[in-house]
């Protein structure tokens, strides 16, 4: 007690990390100083035994001194600070316990595991060993509220048990905390829906049963743990045959959703199998259940697989005329057998006889006593299913011997006896001794072409050969050449001759050979073609083919020039039963009158006969006019000094060579008065009636003749085309200005004409025209324009002036200068008249 | 912990306290009693229809009223420990699941386990006249739905803890049905978790006014068994609705 209040140690007791350094301090009273004269300088430290080296010593005072320890390892110890009393006793002053080690490292891995029917478990990594006493607490809780702590048994202290139901499907929320003299820390949480950790029971009552229906199957049933109302399951179920050590398994998928039944098939019959499952949550999360307990079931019988082997022996028997057959076989092994072998049946039947011995038996061997003859014995087992194939042995005759010939081929079959059965047997072909084949091979083509031939044989028949054939020989001539020979191989039946002379006879024979010579076959004749196959195919269709070309080529060519041709050859002569009519056509003339003329040409009919057609729209007759008239007035520059055809001879001529005069009541007047002595027909444009007539004429078609004889005339005409057409507008224009004028009386009158058919009138009308063109042009009448000018005097039309007025389209032709004008004509001679 | 809760229980009467359970949310449902604590619960205080009892098996938070009606002023108070996952709504169907498949079988096992004359007259004695039964109508939106189911459960749940506690005195031998209750009432336990949860979470409602049965203290031995054989018809009958519905 003295010494314990002689002085202390700061601190008082010390827990260090390791790898730190710590420093001890110790205070000695001054009346214990005094009392055994000492001062700081005696005191000295020891850790248990051992004295602490005096350069860790610091001097704080007179009556405190410091040992310092730095980078502690471990330490487990106590460390005194002590004086020495009297220059060598020894007075130990105060003690404290060191201790080091380390704070607690950070639980890792923490995870739980729910084990049906218990309670949850959860375990975790708990770091580096701290050497230290340190506390682990598992936490947890739901959302809404905090379970009691859970302190892990010091046996296993980084797992706990939690102590409190667990509850599926809510997720808890858990982590651990750690803790010691050095610190404390917690691991990451972790939150899970326990439902997902749980490792079920292990199904119950496994059991399993065949079927006699299928030897291939067993059916397995069992009892599902009780999580299974929770959730649902999947399995793994293993079998393998009792003296087995592997499993195997059932493809997992197969058996990846609650069940509590499940056929295994494939299995072999009569094979004892074991079998064990498992279950987890058919999603996979958690933890699988144990395995079950092992059960095992036989599969049921199926007929044996494999027939017995089957042997004999024949001894020698007293008895005349018998012998003692002894026939051996062997017991089926169980995976041939499929079953249990009931009993073997043994059936032996003698050559050529219908009678038959049979004899069931339970043993492996039969003794039977049988005559010399021959015997074709079988051998069957049977189990409780069915019987297996029959194995068939041949017992042969008593005084079988070799009687053998020459040149006879004779298969020569040996079979080992072993002890315990049969081998597999093998044959060969021999002969005592060959001889030469008794007959040649008969030889024929196959396929005969210019230069080579494809011969073919059948192989000799055994009974001729008389030996091995080791090869054919082959000979071909012509009639005048030498013969020729080729070796072929024996096991060929086909040869093909090359370098054959085309279209020459030739005959071919073959000879066989064994090792003791040759015989020839009958010879065969055959002539190769003087061409080969589609060489004359080859030549004809080129042939054929150019010529096909150029023919294609030439009509091309006639097709196109075909215009020229016709000219030349066989000049066209117009129908004057489709004579036209002109019309005249005030509301687009220059476009349609265009397309008339091209139509026409395109016809390809009239080469050289320009027509043209004009049409009156009455009912838009007068705005019409007046555009037409501007349009007219526009083109006039270009058109005039050019004005020729139809309408300019009939309108313009009549009074005025232009239309740039401004009088235009006065030319239309003119005009008018013109048409009077013209013919006058009433035609619809574009399906409309007609509200003033057109006029034309058609005249008989006689005058065509001339117009063929006179192609030049025609020609002129054609040139003169474009130039004709202003002046028809121009005419239609005049004339359609005379429509506004309701006191025209010819107008009524030809529009009750035209009141059949309009349209086919001023069709035929056409016609009639283009025909005229013909006939005028042959004509090559004169004095057109007066003409008209009479006409314009006359007034209305009477038969004989019509008559004049055919004359008057000719007239005007002439007068224009050109020899081709037109007229429009609307009256054919003996049809229709303006009255 | 039995007797401090049934008083406390008794004198809060509509808010179910559990010593022990030093959660932030005990806090905020006294508070929020006091403030909305009386809407629809004075009637059945007059009525005296809402004495309860809890026993010990009506664990943590359990049957107790949520904090807070108004909407608009919950996001403070209406805190759960750690955040709610998203899979709530499936948990909740899986839990009415579980129950709807064995509240027959506890139906069974507990009129069996009373004896006679229960399992002939079932009619009689366990038809699910239960008066004063929370509401449940099965068409409305999912909100409401919700807070009826956990009116309903903390109802069923404070009514199992009184039956698991009678029949451990009228029946100490009849462990599987003792078991079948207890399991019954932490699935509860769990259901009314997640249910305040998604509450809590999705629609910020922190206070559910609630209402329990009749304590059955004071009653007879048959009157209990009669009661709580009523009270399992009517859970029978009221968690298929329930199953269906969600």
């Amino acid at each position: 007690e003295l010494l314990h209040s002689c002085g202390h140690i700061n601190p008082p007791s010390a827990v260090v990390q390791c790898g730190s350094n710590f420093t001890a301090v110790c205070v000695v009273k001054e009346e214990c100083m005094d009392f055994f004269h000492v001062n700081a300088n005696y005191i000295y430290w020891k850790t248990s035994h051992f004295t602490i080296p005096k350069e860790q010593y610091t001097i704080i005072n007179k009556t405190a001194s410091s040992v310092t320890f730095t980078n502690i390892g471990l330490l487990n110890t106590h460390l005194t600070c002590n004086v020495l009393t009297f220059g060598q006793i020894e007075q130990n002053v105060y003690g404290i316990t060191i201790i080091s080690g380390f704070p607690p490292e950070k639980p890792k891995n923490l995870d739980c595991i729910v084990d049906e029917g218990k309670k949850m478990l959860c375990h975790w990594d708990p770091g580096r060993e701290t050497h230290l006493e340190t506390n682990f607490t598992l936490k947890s809780e739901w959302a809404t509220e905090k379970f009691a702590d859970c302190k892990p048994k010091h046996d296993a202290p980084s797992s706990c048990v939690l102590d409190y139901t667990i509850v599926y499907f809510v997720n808890i929320e858990v982590w651990v905390e750690a803790e010691n003299a050095l610190g404390k820390t917690k691991s990451d949480h972790i939150n899970f829906d326990p439902v997902d950790k749980v490792k079920p029971s292990a199904p119950r009552n496994l059991s399993v049963s065949n079927s006699e229906e299928l030897s291939s199957i067993l059916k397995l049933a069992w009892s599902n743990p009780y999580f299974k109302t929770v959730a649902r399951l999947k399995y793994n179920i293993q079998y393998r045959t009792k003296d087995a050590s592997v499993w195997s398994q059932i493809p997992c998928e197969d058996t990846a959703s609650t069940r509590s039944s499940f056929t295994v098939q494939d299995l072999k019959p009569f094979t004892e199998y074991v079998f064990r499952i498992r279950c987890i949550k058919a999603d996979g999360k958690g933890y699988w259940s144990d395995w079950s307990q092992e059960a095992s079931g036989i599969t049921y019988e199926d007929r044996p697989s494999k027939t017995p082997s089957f042997w004999y022996k024949i001894e020698p028997s007293h008895v005349h005329a018998y012998r003692s057959v002894l026939l051996i076989w062997k017991t089926l092994p169980p995976f041939k057998a499929n079953g249990k072998i009931l009993d073997f049946e043994v059936t032996l039947t003698r050559w050529k006889s219908s009678q038959l011995q049979n004899y069931t038996v339970n043993d492996t061997k039969l003794r039977v006593n049988l005559t010399n003859d021959r015997y074709i014995a079988t051998l069957t087992a049977r189990n409780l299913v069915g019987r297996s194939d029959a194995s068939v042995l041949t017992i042969p005759a008593f005084d079988f011997q070799g009687n053998l010939t020459e040149s006879k081929c004779y298969l020569i079959t040996v079979t080992p006896v072993y002890a315990d059965g049969p081998g597999s047997s093998e044959s060969i072909k021999a002969y005592l001794k060959q001889a030469p084949p008794s007959k040649g091979p008969t030889v024929r083509t196959k396929k005969v072409g210019k230069n080579e031939a494809v011969l073919e044989w059948d192989q000799l028949p055994v009974d001729v050969q008389n030996g091995f054939i080791r090869n054919y020989t082959i000979f071909y001539r012509t009639n005048v050449g030498n013969e020729t020979a080729v070796n072929v191989d024996s096991s060929h039946t086909e040869y093909t001759l090359s370098s054959l002379t085309s279209d020459t006879l030739y005959m071919v024979r073959m000879a066989a050979y064994t090792d003791e010579g040759g015989k020839d076959g009958p010879e065969f004749t055959f002539t190769t073609p003087k061409f080969a196959q589609g060489e004359i195919e080859a030549i004809v269709v080129p042939v054929c083919l150019a010529f096909l070309l150029t023919t294609l080529l030439g009509v091309l060519f006639c097709f196109n020039k075909r215009d020229l041709i016709k000219k030349h050859i066989w000049p066209n002569v117009p129908d004057p039963s489709k004579s036209h009519i002109a019309q005249w056509s005030p509301h687009t003339p220059p476009r349609h009158n265009f397309s008339s003329k091209n139509q026409m040409y395109s016809d390809g009919n009239f080469t050289d006969v320009s027509v043209v057609e004009i049409e009156a729209n009455v009912k838009k007759s007068f705005p019409d006019d007046l555009k037409s008239l501007d349009l007219f007035k526009k083109e006039k520059p270009s058109t005039e000094g050019h004005s020729s055809g139809i309408g300019g001879s009939s309108c313009m001529s009549s009074s005025r060579p232009s239309i740039s005069s401004s009088d235009e009541t006065e030319s239309a007047q003119n005009t008018s008065s013109t048409i009077q002595y013209s013919t006058v027909v009433h035609s619809g444009y574009r399906h409309q009636v007609p509200s003033v007539q057109v006029f034309s004429r058609s005249e008989s078609t006689q005058p065509l003749l001339d117009s063929e004889e006179r192609p030049e005339d025609l020609q002129l005409v054609d040139h003169n085309a474009d130039d004709i057409l202003p002046r028809q507008q121009y005419f239609k224009q005049n004339c359609s200005q005379q429509e506004t004028n309701p006191d025209i009386s010819h107008f009524e009158q030809s529009k009750q004409v035209s009141s059949v058919n309009e349209e086919d009138f001023v069709r035929l009308q056409q016609q009639q025209i283009s025909n005229h063109i013909s006939q005028s042009c042959g004509s090559g009448q004169m004095k057109m324009f007066q003409e008209v000018s009479a006409a314009d005097a006359f007034g209305s039309g009477t038969e004989g002036q019509i008559e004049r007025f055919q004359t008057v389209g000719m007239e005007a032709a002439i007068d224009e200068g050109t020899p081709k004008s037109y007229l429009p004509q609307t009256v054919r001679q003996g049809g229709y008249m303006p009255q | 912990m039995g007797e401090p809760c049934r008083q406390t229980c008794t004198q809060v009467r509509t808010h179910v306290y559990t010593p022990g359970a030093d959660t932030d949310m005990h806090d905020t449902r006294r508070h929020s009693s006091t403030r909305t604590g009386e809407r629809p619960l004075k009637a059945k205080l007059q009525t005296g229809v809402v004495p309860l009892l809890l026993v010990l098996h009506w664990k943590h938070g359990a049957g107790n009223p949520l904090p807070i009606t108004p909407v608009n002023a919950t996001y403070a108070t209406c805190a759960t420990r750690h955040p709610c996952y998203n899979n709530l709504m499936s948990q909740i169907r899986s839990q009415l699941g579980q129950l709807n498949s064995s509240a027959n079988a506890l139906f069974i096992l507990y009129y069996t386990a009373q004896g006679e004359p229960f399992p002939n007259n079932l009619d009689k004695l366990c038809g699910p006249n239960v008066t004063d039964f929370p509401p449940f109508h099965a068409n409305g939106t999912e909100k409401a739905r919700l807070v009826e189911l956990y009116r309903i459960v903390a109802y069923l749940g404070a009514s199992l803890g009184n039956i698991t506690r009678d029949q451990k005195t009228l029946n100490p031998n009849a462990l599987s049905l003792h078991s079948k209750l207890n399991a019954t009432a932490d699935i509860m336990r769990g259901l009314l978790s997640n249910v305040h949860c998604r509450l809590c979470s999705k629609y910020h409602v922190a206070h559910v006014d609630v209402t329990y049965g009749p304590d059955t203290t004071g009653k007879d031995v048959f009157q209990k068994k009669k009661l709580g054989c009523q009270l399992l018809g009517k859970y029978k009958q009221v968690i298929a609705v329930l199953a269906q519905a969600f």
